[in-house]
């Protein structure tokens, strides 16, 4: 690594000569021999030492303390430093334009890393959203999180629609969430990956397979992890966007931060959908069930919103605390349910809503009593609740027509049930470093779930809802050790521990209002391990290999039965898995102006006791089972390229080939038919391009224009068993093409607009059997925003 | 009518048919652990210019817990050969399934958790393959039967709502013909609610035997009425409810979505009780497993009638039934109660005489995992073909009722027999 230090050179300009009486700050702007603004130039007043920095535009302000003359010291790496003297009664506006170091500007090598890079170089198989350079797009995490190698998001409709994340073959709760390091589990339907704005989030975390101690969860197949803006200072950021099938979001979030340390955090968003998109489908007469093939119909029930306000309250940097806030989540959302598994399935009333009402804690203390002894607190409480609506006595097609009956009924199952899941979470983290090459570090998760729930179109039930308590703790601990800046390895150990009680309610005798209890109680212990280990071959290539052995435990839900449509099974065994990556990652320097990053990684994962749904005895309710053994073998490749600061392309891809390995079914001594063959209905081959190309000073100096591209690709994949049958039902391979175009403007750069539109091709896209997804669609995204 | 079916399959419900190529991969990739080739008799098994007159079609299940469909598979013989779901059989949508023949069409009805679905109908072209007739619209349903020329269906709510819909779909024009709601807590009249069993078309009218259920609290399935049995009768195509007749001498007739009421020649109407109702997950009925009688034209259990099945079947219940012709049925028996077991090992049953044999030539009943209970009888009071499944694979036996005796015939690999049944080539 060549060190750095150049210096020199000069040049200034005071081009406004025009005398001031008395002025507090001094301005100016920073630019390079070509005119380009020159952002993050250290400012410094050679007398006081205080300084101040350059923004992305090139412009500083430097407060004033007096009307004498001082000097100013400019300074970046890579060109020559500067110095200049300034009469503040005369000089308003500094212009100053920097020299580039002659000698040997192009061997410096910048050594400042961002926290994104620096994620990506953990010895974790790890992969980094950059959510800031999403923030222009109407995404939602979901759809960022679809970008990323070995990630598949499958939706069944448009915004607000059911989501299904897959990691590397692990699905639904196999893979963990969290934000901020705090787990999501039971956050309700209003604070999910499909309501979540992008702008929310700084930046996405992926971890595939093994997942660090400091994310205390019991993940099978890797976690995610949403860190959100860290509100270090004052901030404003406000965005609002319209587009297709009158889809209204709005996002606001902002942050006071008082010298004193007094921090006030607020983000707030909102997502409205009709939801209306076309889809073709054979259509039912409503009398006879002849169905008019082919028509192409409007979806009618279908609308979504949601509305979260997220506040938090306390103080940071004071000897007690670095960080200390309360804080308050408080949401809903209502979605009408159009379909059931398939787009044949009509509903025209049937709709659920949901609340969060979550007060949260967060505490952190770095160098606690003594220097390195860092420690983290959270807790959090959700009384939120969930209702299933569906009371209209009515069959619907997708004419829209339906019959009527005049007695209490429903369209799918009459009910009004409503739960609440009294969630309680709290986590704690402490990490210690000592000596110069070690660190150990300590996590413990408690979670805990009482059920309750009624329906009050039959309360004399409500009776028989008993308490349905769960309680988890997990706890991990780790070592790790630096040898030098060439290697590391972390070691780490996790104990889950769960305990279940469930108290049945039945009625003993058949008179009525009869109740009686038997009660059950479960405990179950687990341990798992692994390590994570990287290695720095000279400054452009890293190795890394992690392996984990994994638990998933039964969620309540899955243990007791969701009371509507889920049966509880109190003999479920938790999920295991062996999982393990393999991976390089290369980058190069080409010349000035051409950058280049290969990413490459090798998994494989051997899963044992998969929960699965199957349906209960007489066929009226799923109950989940222990059911089956997979493993997968995959490789996912990653490629990225820069053109200067103006062209980016980028690439991604992932091919797996997740395979039955449930040799004997129960009860057989005949190997079954399809073991080792491809599991059905997941996607296996897939992946996404992007390009994105900086128009500089566009129409007007300092103003810039970004277009976008990208590209997701999604091979065909069968429904059912692909090696049975010869007339077969699959998903069809998905293209689909995304555009989209961001201006930034006004003062200081302050507004961003955005036009997008995704789908251009009008394709049919579908992530599931028969459900499509929305054709074509347009929106636009004016922001605001003040860092 | 089938014509334009293709082109709406491709568009709404992404059928893809399956090349060659593909399954001889897919064959190939197994053939390396050791299990399949790709060979000859994986191409269907037309000979071109034969003279075919009716083929009998076995819908099969892989044994494996994900991702799992029924495959629809053709044979000309059942008494001997193999046949196979690798890279063979038309794939049918949705986990579950069922299958009932009418008019010579054999219709697959899904049973989707309560969604509306399409119901699949095929008939046999002159090559002896199914051929895909237009779908139709249906709700999920507990039950249905044939009632002349239509099939009868009912929607049964379990809880909640009160009212069963019905739905009488036409098998000429594929089309619901007539629907409409009957109120099972008044069919009841007890409290609980009326949860039929099956239909079964007797005489001009529909017969509709039913468990009596609390419908709630924990347990839906149970009853505090464990020893008796109730038929509702409705007019047809009206579907007006006649009246409920009631017995109890035994408890309800049929089981969860078992026909346990078969009329026979003369238009007497045999029933039998599993005598399996429970109440909180224990078992309550006290009387036995029984046959019992309504005389043709009569709407009343026929009081000097009764046959203890316990009693001859050396203690052994009733779980389901095909009936051969003559009086004869096929029973399956069990010996342990409970409501959603199968049994295992198979009797003859003359409900004329009263006589009871045990069949032999079954396999043994601990390497029994599956018995199909949609099977097909020949009608002439002797044969019928009972799909078994043991540790070693399905194969369907062939039953002679004279003999007693059941031999191993046609093996299905791939998964289980969920139904057997047989269709003529369509005129």
């Amino acid at each position: 690594m060549k060190h750095t230090k150049e210096l020199i050179l000069l040049y200034i300009f005071l081009l406004m000569h025009f005398p001031i009486l008395a002025q507090q700050v001094l301005k100016g702007k920073v630019k390079d021999a070509k005119g380009e603004q020159l952002p993050g130039v250290l400012v410094r007043d050679t007398a006081t030492n205080k300084g101040t920095v350059t923004d992305l535009n090139g412009e500083f302000s430097f407060p004033l303390t007096s009307q004498s003359s001082l000097t100013l010291e400019f300074t970046s790496m890579g060109y020559q430093s500067t110095q200049v003297n300034v009469n503040p009664e005369t000089s308003t506006y500094l212009q100053i334009q920097m020299e580039e170091n002659a000698q040997d500007l192009n061997e410096v090598t910048v050594t400042g890393k961002s926290i994104v890079k620096e994620i990506k170089e953990k010895a974790f198989n790890v992969d980094v959203v950059d959510a800031r350079k999403l923030h222009n797009t109407t995404l939602d995490i979901g759809h960022a999180l679809d970008r990323v190698s070995g990630v598949r998001v499958r939706e069944s409709g448009g915004v607000g629609s059911t989501m299904n994340f897959s990691l590397n073959g692990f699905t639904g709760k196999q893979v963990k969430f969290f934000i901020d390091g705090i787990p999501m589990d039971n956050f309700g339907s209003s604070f999910q990956l499909n309501n979540l704005p992008i702008n929310l989030a700084e930046r996405i975390e992926v971890y595939k397979g093994v997942v660090p101690v400091g994310l205390g969860a019991d993940a099978l197949g890797g976690a995610v992890n949403i860190i959100t803006n860290q509100a270090g200072k004052s901030y404003l950021d406000i965005s609002y966007s319209y587009g297709s099938f009158n889809t209204h979001k709005t996002v606001i979030n902002t942050a006071y931060v008082a010298p004193s340390g007094f921090t006030f955090q607020m983000n707030a968003f909102q997502n409205y959908s009709d939801n209306d998109y076309w889809v073709t489908v054979d259509v039912a007469d409503i009398n006879t069930g002849k169905y008019y093939p082919d028509q192409t119909v409007r979806r009618f029930n279908d609308t979504y919103h949601n509305e979260t306000l997220i506040t938090q309250i306390g103080v940071q940097n004071k000897p007690y605390a670095d960080k200390l806030l309360l804080g308050l989540t408080v949401g809903k959302n209502y979605k009408e349910i159009q379909t059931g598994a398939r787009l044949v399935s009509v509903f025209g009333d049937w709709n659920r809503n949901g609340t969060i009402l979550m007060p949260t804690l967060k505490y952190r203390k770095e160098d606690l009593i003594t220097k390195g002894l860092n420690v983290t607190l959270n807790a959090n409480y959700n009384f939120g609740s969930e209702q299933n609506i569906d009371t209209v006595h009515r069959r619907y097609n997708w004419f829209q027509q339906y019959l009527e009956y005049d007695t209490p009924g429903g369209e799918r199952s009459y009910t009004l049930y409503k739960y609440q899941n009294n969630n309680a979470l709290l986590t704690a983290n402490a990490d210690y470093s000592f000596g110069a090459h070690h660190a150990i570090s300590f996590s413990n998760v408690i979670n805990s779930f009482d059920r309750e729930g009624t329906n009050e179109l039959f309360p004399d039930q409500n009776l028989y809802e008993k308490p349905q308590k769960s309680q988890k703790n997990i706890s991990g601990l780790s070592y790790r050790y630096q040898a030098n800046d060439q290697f590391n390895i972390s070691l780490f150990g996790k104990n889950y521990l769960q305990a279940n009680y469930f108290a049945l309610a039945y009625n003993p005798s058949g008179n009525y209002g009869d109740v009686a209890y038997r009660n059950e109680k479960e405990t179950f212990s687990y341990q798992g391990y692994g390590f994570a280990a990287t290695y720095f071959f000279g400054d452009n290539l890293q190795l890394k290999g992690s392996f984990e052995k994994s638990y998933r435990l039964p969620e309540p839900e899955e243990l007791f039965g969701d009371m509507v449509n889920l049966q509880g099974n109190l003999d479920l065994k938790p999920e295991s898995s062996y999982n393990y990556n393999l991976g390089a990652s290369y980058w190069k320097t080409m010349g000035p102006s051409h950058r280049m990053e290969i990413g490459g990684n090798v998994f494989y994962r051997d899963a044992k006791d998969f929960i699965r749904p199957r349906l209960n005895n007489n066929q009226t309710m799923q109950v989940m089972d222990n059911l089956f053994n997979v493993t997968n073998i995959g490789v996912e490749g990653e490629l990225r390229y820069f053109y200067k600061q103006s062209f980016t392309l980028g690439a991604n891809i992932t091919y797996q080939s997740l395979r039955n390995n449930t040799q004997y079914e129960e009860g057989q001594t005949v190997e079954s038919v399809v073991y080792r063959d491809r599991i059905p209905n997941m996607p296996y081959f897939y992946g996404n391009a992007d390009a994105s190309y900086t128009f500089e000073n566009f129409i007007k100096e300092g103003k810039r224009l970004v277009i976008g591209y990208n590209l997701l690709y999604v091979h065909a994949f069968y429904l059912y068993w692909p090696s049975l049958g010869s007339d077969k039902f699959g998903v069809p391979e998905q293209l689909s093409h995304d555009l989209n175009m961001t201006y930034t403007f006004g003062k200081q750069n302050r507004f961003q607009f955005t036009a997008e539109c995704r789908n251009i091709f009008d394709k049919k896209i579908y992530d599931n059997f028969s459900l499509q997804k929305p054709g074509r669609n347009v929106s636009g995204k004016i922001r605001y925003f003040i860092y | 009518m089938s014509v334009e079916k293709s082109d709406i399959l491709f568009i709404n419900q992404v059928k893809i048919m399956k090349v060659k190529f593909n399954y001889c991969v897919g064959a190939a990739a197994l053939a390396a652990f050791g299990m399949f080739g790709c060979s000859e008799d994986e191409k269907p098994t037309v000979t071109p210019g034969e003279d075919v007159q009716a083929r009998y079609i076995i819908a099969s299940t892989p044994t494996t817990s994900e991702g799992v469909a029924d495959y629809l598979l053709t044979a000309e013989d059942l008494s001997s050969g193999t046949i196979s779901t690798v890279g063979n059989g038309i794939e049918q949508d949705g986990t579950y399934r069922y299958y009932v023949t009418n008019n010579n069409k054999f219709f697959s009805l899904l049973y989707g958790q309560g969604n509306p679905g399409a119901v699949t109908t095929y008939q046999l072209d002159e090559n002896g393959a199914l051929q895909k007739l237009s779908d139709f619209q249906s709700e999920t349903v507990q039950v249905f039967a044939p009632v002349n020329d239509d099939i009868l269906m009912m929607k049964i709510p379990r809880s909640g709502a009160e009212d069963a819909s019905w739905y009488q779909l036409d098998t000429d024009l594929l089309q619901i013909k007539a629907n409409g709601l009957t109120n099972i807590v008044d069919v009841a009249s007890n409290g609980e609610r009326a949860h039929f069993t099956w239909l079964t078309q007797v005489g001009e009218k529909v017969y509709a035997p039913y468990m009596s259920i609390k419908g709630c609290c924990n347990d839906t399935f149970g009853t505090s009425y464990p020893d008796s049995a109730w038929v509702a009768v409705y007019d047809y195509p009206s579907m007006n409810l006649e009246k409920v007749i009631k017995d109890n001498r035994i408890s309800y007739i049929g089981r969860y979505f078992t026909n346990g009421l078969v009329e026979v020649e003369n238009g007497d109407a045999y029933a039998f009780s599993s005598a399996v109702a429970t109440s909180n997950g224990v078992a309550t009925s006290t009387s036995p497993s029984a046959f019992v009688r309504i005389k043709a034209g009569e709407t009343e259990f026929d009081q000097d009638y009764y046959f203890n099945v316990e009693d001859v079947a050396d203690g052994y219940h009733v779980t389901n039934q095909t009936y051969l012709g003559l009086g004869n049925f096929v029973v399956f028996m069990h010996n342990e109660k409970g409501a959603y077991t199968t049994g295992k090992r198979l009797g003859i049953l003359n409900v004329y005489d009263e006589t009871f044999t045990w069949v032999s030539g079954t396999p043994a009943v601990e390497e029994i995992t599956n018995v199909t209970t949609n099977n097909y009888s020949l009608m002439d009071g002797k044969t019928a073909f009972i799909g078994f499944t043991t540790t070693e694979g399905s194969y369907v036996y062939q039953v002679d009722a004279q003999s007693a005796t059941a031999s191993r015939g046609l093996k299905v690999e791939g998964g289980t027999i969920t139904a057997i049944s047989r269709l003529a080539v369509a005129e």
